[in-house]
């Protein structure tokens, strides 16, 4: 049993790690263009205060 | 002997380091303000978050002691990466201690304990996390060095100027670009890391097959490579003492809280943690199972420390090879710029505080200030970590100089948040014994006199001391303070 479960493991590891990487690898670039964005609106913001 | 070719995967490395450089530069023109270097103006949503936070906790030293558990305990090496997971996303799920972190709004653990305790206590607070963070990074130079020379065949006389060099650029673009050059690299680490781990896997996988790992570990460790209660070196205290470790970890390591407190909201942040958390798993079994592999094609070495990478120069193909060493590349990166991100803000936002207090410095002074620590601490682990060799056991210095900070910062924290009777006394008393057994118990491992007991004792049930005695002596000085000067304070 204890051998199955470390198959299991090992298994789900490898498919959920490839799976997120990509997601994140996708949303992840979203997320950098929107932070960028959002710190230079508020930096104009302040410029213009 | 190595596969590594200059020409196919120097190329690759060479193409990797400048992408990240550039990406690391190119955001520097974004920070004009401290709150921009230090927490990235609070603007990190969840998938950056993810990926900041596997990167920075995944570097060379990660992979080697976790491929060293697998090749010394099979896949019971595994269990405290299972530990940090459940720690991870019980404390994700239910906001335990982050939610009231991050709504506080504060830049550092010590600033949240400074509202409860005072400005002494924050002090202290700071002192003894920056002492116990850079004494444990102090290694990482040194260890990731020598995995890069094994692996890359390359003359170990280079070793100190290849990683001089290295430093210099993860130096460059954290003090230029702070926690917003940090994340945008560790983005790019992150994709660059995860692939090379899974490629690599999968050609172990493929090549020395899951029956001939599960026959190794039934053979060299019996049924205790597979079930850590029964594996004659680790039992219930191994497992008891991880519980406390990787549970004060995930709450107050400052380099994991960091992505926390850098998050949207205490919700974004909730997400992060829960969402990341099966990631440690994989942070332990994935290199543990190349310790496996290491065990099944090397068989016995002298030091269990170099049997993967000495495992990986004969498996690993051209091309292939450059994959893996950005990926080690990748994450080595990720790790060296979050750390010393990591201890100067603390050095700044807490033991510098009382310095701070009434001279208003404008943003620009505490810009420069903040790079200045950078460049420092960047100075300081050179001149630790590759100019001055270290001696002794890695796992048990990473262990102690871990705990003098874990115990007493998890244990002041959780009381911070939720006792209202914990005051100052407790604060330091706690802090006194956190520090106290773990380097007593070091001492007598080097005395002559003393080794035989300490020996006897061993570091689970001196670690567990440490957590619960800890608890104790913040209970023990919070009740033995007066309230009459408990409210006057």
């Amino acid at each position: 049993m204890a051998k199955t479960f470390w198959l299991i493991l090992t298994v789900a590891a490898i498919v959920w790690y490839s799976i997120v990487t990509v997601y994140v690898a996708i949303k992840g670039a979203g997320d950098i263009r929107e932070m960028l964005a959002s710190l230079s609106e508020n930096s104009n913001g302040n410029d213009e205060e | 002997m190595t596969n590594f070719n200059w020409l196919v995967d120097g190329s690759i490395v060479g193409f990797y380091l400048l992408l990240t450089m550039a990406a690391g530069l190119y955001v520097r023109k974004y920070v004009g303000k401290v709150e921009h270097f230090l927490v990235a103006g609070r603007e990190m949503n969840v998938y950056l978050g993810i990926a900041s936070l596997a990167a920075t906790e995944f570097g060379i030293v990660t992979c080697m002691y976790t491929a060293q558990n697998g090749y010394k305990y099979g896949f019971a090496g595994a269990t405290p990466g299972i530990l940090m997971a459940l720690a991870m996303l019980i404390i994700g799920r239910t906001g335990f201690v982050i939610k009231p972190l991050r709504d506080s709004g504060v830049i550092t653990i010590p600033e949240l304990i400074a509202k409860r305790f005072g400005p002494r206590i924050r002090w202290a607070a700071g002192v003894v996390i920056v002492l116990g963070g850079l004494l444990n990074m102090g290694v990482f130079l040194r260890v990731g060095g020598e995995f890069l020379v094994l692996v890359a065949g390359i003359d170990p006389q280079y070793l100190e100027i290849m990683m001089t060099v290295l430093l210099i650029g993860v130096a460059v673009y954290t003090i230029l670009g702070g926690m917003l050059s940090v994340l945008v690299t560790d983005f790019l680490q992150f994709v660059v890391m995860s692939a090379g781990l899974i490629a690599v896997t999968v050609l172990i996988l493929m090549n020395v097959g899951w029956e001939r790992l599960v026959n190794t570990v039934e053979t060299t460790h019996g049924a205790g490579g597979f079930n850590p209660f029964v594996n004659a070196e680790m039992g219930l205290p191994f497992i008891v003492f991880n519980a406390l470790l990787n549970f004060a970890v995930v709450l107050t390591w400052q380099t994991t809280i960091a992505r926390v407190l850098a998050a949207k909201d205490s919700q974004t942040g909730q997400k992060i943690y829960t969402r990341t958390s099966f990631f440690f798993v994989c942070r332990f079994l994935i290199p543990g199972i190349w310790g496996i592999a290491a065990l099944a094609i090397l068989g016995n070495v002298d030091n269990s420390l170099e049997a993967m990478p000495r495992m990986l120069v004969t498996l690993v193909p051209v091309g292939l090879m450059g994959i893996l060493l950005a990926a080690m590349l990748a994450a080595d990166m990720s790790t060296d710029s979050s750390y010393m991100l990591t201890w100067s803000s603390v050095i700044y936002n807490d033991i510098l505080a009382p310095f701070r207090r009434g001279r208003n410095w404008s943003e620009r002074t505490g810009l420069f200030v903040n790079r200045s620590l950078v460049a420092m601490i960047g100075i300081f682990l050179l001149f630790y970590g590759l100019w001055y060799p270290l001696k002794g056991d890695l796992w048990t210095y990473l262990g102690v100089t871990g705990t003098i900070y874990l115990a007493s910062i998890s244990v002041i924290l959780i009381a911070c948040c939720y006792w209202k009777r914990a005051n100052s006394w407790g604060a330091a008393a706690s802090i006194v014994v956190s520090a106290a057994i773990p380097v007593t118990y070091l001492v007598m491992e080097q005395l002559d006199g003393t080794k035989d007991l300490a020996k006897a004792v061993g570091p689970y049930y001196s670690g567990i001391a440490t957590y619960l005695l800890s608890a104790g002596a913040m209970v023990a000085g919070s009740l033995a303070k007066p309230k009459s000067i408990d409210q006057e304070a």
